[in-house]
């Protein structure tokens, strides 16, 4: 295996990344301060809904160490809509009305955060409060619109129909109801959302750190909203503390940052905090499902049927996406002939919604799971068994869902979850289940299969550069939060250009470093700028063995590349290593540099299985997790070490959203979960060490086979651990419909089954 | 302003600062130790977590003027003449940090209770960092990594032992 051994790919290396990290020396936005810069802190709203009467800046203006207060009363251009996003944008500070809690209403620019927060609290905003809206169902009627400019407050509607439809109900032996919902979360990245920026007046030019998934969306907006050329912003994200969706779209503050920076000709910095993580940091999943499932008695799935309205908050954030994909997820693996959905993201006086990890995967593998679970109730059957049955086998791939370019291509369902249960032993759970129930412990098992469907539009680019010391510098638009792309982009870098790792050095999110990207989210870096980093090699070998028919004076069709030399083909004895043709290069004064894209309009289609035990402490309704299992295809995995960094970091992400965290609105739309204290994250002693078992099918979309793998994890959780805790309560019919299933939650579930027993 | 003096990763600084100004903020403002991070502000994440004359304390809910006279270790004095800390090592070794935010906080945590805790089972592990927030890793990793680090440390002791 002398090939395998020489591959970086598929090694559990550990990450370049880290020896700054774990000495503290990564620069986050907050870590960068510029010479005579200005602090930015804002007022926000306390009303979810109201009419702003009048703002007194007075007091706070006065204050030493203030330099501006900013409201859009006075500054006509902050009223202006932010840029991408569509169709009813907000503007960079509220003027007339506000829309939800925590909305931005006035900015202050102070030396430094205390003086900043001091003045915020001296500027004093009269506001009429309105009724506000907190129900995405009742919104959706209509009574009372949230922008008459749209004339509704459904600001997207997806609708899907396959097969006959809602007509193939009638066909089938049984139909199941149920209406299931899901709480609002938060992403909560241990980083808040920053941003800092530096106008040169000589040159016109604007330097950006931000705290952003996408460095080149950044600066289109950026540019857009200032009236700028691109050409004239630079967006750099620095080391970037967590992501997970909520860091990719518009926010007010990147325009307000951005556009006093050149107006005063002054750095400003805004470095968010918790609690403004919690009031203005886009959320998710928030959804009501009414569901119809129809089935036939052998347990073969004829018909889903499902209206459901999803909570979008005051602005489209970028809600439509989750509510489109929790569309396409809805059939998860399972073969469903007739489909009939129809989706409305609702506008309320919320804080809006945007892609947050999994970004409706999880909302739409719930319902269908959760709907198996009661189907298989309904029918007498086991939960396993249905599961069996209408899986779609590999035989039937490639396999169209019924959602229009949904097709599953690669891969074996049956046989992962089979594995699956086999790791679990499940009878042998099933007798220790029983045996502990007569000794008073609840056990449950939870199983649940799903497909994670990745990437599938656009492209994403990769810049090599030989460096005079024979270094190559990757750089490359899709901008990392912690995934180790630096790490893994090296290692397929290093196979392609036949160079140890070490002599690769990547730069990620820095739009002077490359001219296009799109950024990191959905599970997409690997599969775009993974090929990308191969096609680019590619290219970059081809321009380097030029350079080696003139050092070595030999025509270019004569040059071979093997182990890293170039050589002249039939004289292996004279060659050149990369840092030896760097060298003949370097009196040239040229540059050997080499930028290439990879694009794709087809996803890829990870798939998997996930198990777990849980125990429920019948009196206090605590629940804890005994053991969690994985059976999961990533396609071709780049390093091992990282892909199950992301597999178990997004199960447990989605453990919280499962089992402990849930934003609470009242319904005038206070938020009352804003601190960690009230919005639980799972700890280490919550976690379960998690098994993963690997099965790796490449996928056929992309040369090199890679899929996603950054949501795997979270994508089951919720439907998994609410059909753990009901199959704990088998016996006293104990039926669960919301996520997460907190304590208190399942306590009053409990008491409407009699309680303690 | 209040004078205070601060020994920091054994350098002794004497500053002056506000009396509501916060250890966190001294040590990454005035002192440019980045290195220490603030996820909360209310003392749930850890992400601020030094070790104040030795024992692990929130930066983010102590004033400066109350750590006058203290020794204070943070994430950028745990490695020694270049040489890592074990916990930093096995850290990196065994994938233990993603974005690395709540990094510096984990790495003091850990490192105070290898320091009482030489062979720790992994549910002890889990207790000692329970007052650590981590939205990346699952924690799994990072249960590694303090074990590891604590094989690191025992075999490094019984080395020198074996030595003297």
């Amino acid at each position: 295996m002398a090939i395998q051994e020489r591959s970086w790919i598929g090694r559990p290396v550990p990450r370049t990344e880290d020896r700054a990290l774990v000495q503290g020396l990564g620069q986050y936005v907050s870590d960068i301060n510029f010479e005579g810069q200005w602090v930015m802190a804002l007022v926000r709203s306390p009303h979810a809904h109201a009419r702003i009467a009048r703002i007194n800046t007075e007091a706070a203006k006065k204050l030493p160490g203030v330099h501006a207060v900013i409201t859009s009363q006075e500054w006509e251009n902050l009223r202006r809509p932010l840029p991408g996003m569509a169709p009813i944008a907000p503007p960079a500070l509220a003027h007339d009305r506000v829309y939800y809690v925590g909305e931005p209403v006035a900015a202050i620019l102070a030396d430094n955060r205390y003086v900043a927060e001091d003045a915020a609290e001296l500027v004093e905003v009269h506001y009429e409060p309105l009724p506000a809206l907190s129900n995405a169902e009742e919104a959706a009627q209509d009574q009372e619109i949230l922008h008459p400019s749209l004339g509704t407050n459904v600001v997207d509607r997806v609708q899907y129909e396959s097969g006959a439809g809602r007509g193939a109900l009638a066909a089938a032996d049984h139909v199941v109801t149920a209406t299931l919902r899901l709480g609002r979360v938060s992403a909560q990245p241990m980083e808040p959302r920053g941003i800092a920026a530096h106008y040169d007046p000589q040159n016109q030019t604007l330097l950006v750190y931000h705290a952003t998934q996408s460095v080149h969306r950044a600066q289109e907006r950026i540019a857009e909203y200032l009236g700028m050329e691109k050409s004239q912003v630079r967006v750099i994200a620095p080391e970037v503390g967590g992501g997970f969706g909520v860091k990719n779209g518009t926010y007010p503050e990147e325009a307000l940052v951005t556009y006093c920076a050149v107006h005063f000709q002054r750095p400003i910095k805004w470095a968010g905090d918790r609690f403004e993580e919690f009031l203005s940091t886009y959320q998710e999943r928030e959804q009501i499902h009414h569901v119809e499932l129809g089935i036939n008695r052998d347990g073969t799935l004829v018909a889903l049927v499902d209206t459901y309205y999803q909570d979008n908050g005051a602005y489209p954030g970028g809600g439509m996406i989750v509510s489109r994909t929790t569309a396409r997820n809805l059939p998860g693996p399972y073969r469903i002939p007739h489909l009939a959905i129809n989706g409305a993201a609702v506008l309320t006086n919320k804080v809006p919604q945007a892609p947050y990890r999994g970004a409706g995967r999880p909302q739409g593998h719930y319902i269908i799971e959760r709907m198996l679970d009661r189907a298989a109730e309904e029918l007498g059957m086991d939960r396993i068994e249905i599961r069996r049955k209408n899986l779609v086998r590999p035989d039937e791939l490639p396999y169209r869902t019924g959602i229009p370019d949904a097709m599953y291509d690669s891969g074996d369902f049956p046989q992962a979850f089979q594995d699956l249960l086999e790791a679990i032993d499940l009878s042998a759970f099933r007798k220790r289940q029983a045996a502990a129930r007569q000794d008073g412990i609840r056990l449950g098992l939870g199983v649940a299969n799903y497909v994670e469907v990745s990437a599938g539009f656009g492209f994403e680019g990769v810049r090599l550069r030989l460096l005079e010391d024979g270094q190559v510098l990757l750089s490359t638009g899709a901008t990392g939060q912690g995934q180790g792309h630096r790490t893994a982009l090296a290692q397929i870098a290093a196979d392609t250009l036949q160079l140890p790792l070490d002599r690769i050095t990547v730069v990620e999110g820095d739009t002077d470093q490359i001219q296009k990207g799109i950024g990191t989210f959905g599970s997409r870096t690997m599969i775009m700028a993974g090929n990308a980093a191969r096609v680019a090699g590619e290219g970059f070998i081809a321009k380097a063995k030029d350079w080696a028919a003139r050092a070595l004076e030999a025509h270019v069709d004569d040059i071979i590349f093997q182990d890293g030399r170039f050589s002249v083909q039939g004289v292996p004895s004279v060659s050149l290593d990369w840092a030896e043709l760097a060298r003949k290069i370097a009196p040239s004064g040229e540059m050997l540099i080499h930028e290439d894209y990879f694009g794709s309009g087809t996803p890829t289609y990870g798939f998997g299985s996930h198990g777990m035990i849980v125990r429920v402490d019948e009196r206090t309704a605590d629940i804890r997790i005994e053991r969690y299992v994985i059976v999961h295809d990533g396609g071709t995995i780049v390093n091992p070490l990282l892909a199950n960094g992301q597999v178990i970091g997004g199960t447990v992400q989605g453990l919280g959203s499962a089992l402990y965290e849930e934003m609470i609105y009242s319904e005038d739309g206070q938020p009352l979960t804003t601190s960690f204290l009230d919005y639980r994250l799972p700890g280490a002693v919550e976690s379960p060490d998690i098994e993963i078992h690997h099965r790796d099918y490449p996928a056929p979309s992309n040369p090199a086979g890679y899929k996603g793998v950054g949501e795997a994890g979270i994508i089951p959780s919720q439907a998994i651990v609410l059909s753990a805790v009901e199959d704990a309560f088998q016996d006293r019919g104990l039926k669960l419909d919301f996520a997460p299933v907190t304590p208190g939650r399942l306590f009053q579930a409990l008491e409407e089954k009699g309680g303690f027993q | 302003m209040v004078p205070i003096t601060l020994t920091v990763n054994g350098v002794k600084h004497a500053l002056e600062v506000e009396p509501r100004w916060l250890l966190a903020d001294v040590l990454r403002d005035e002192l440019h130790l980045t290195g220490t991070h603030l996820g909360c502000e209310q003392g749930v994440c850890g992400a601020c977590t030094v070790l104040l004359d030795g024992r692990p304390a929130r930066s983010c809910l102590t004033l400066a003027v109350t750590a006058s006279g203290c020794e204070i270790t943070t994430v950028e004095g745990l490695a020694k003449d270049g040489v890592l800390h074990p916990v930093q090592e096995a850290f990196w070794q065994e994938h233990a940090l993603q974005c690395g935010f709540c990094t510096p906080g984990f790495l003091m945590t850990a490192a105070h209770f290898l320091e009482n805790n030489p062979n720790p089972t992994r549910s002890a592990i889990r207790e000692a960092l329970s007052g650590n927030l981590c939205r990346c890793t699952g924690y799994q990793h990072i249960v590694n990594a303090v074990e590891r680090a604590a094989t690191i440390i025992r075999e490094g002791d019984s080395h020198a032992i074996s030595q003297d």
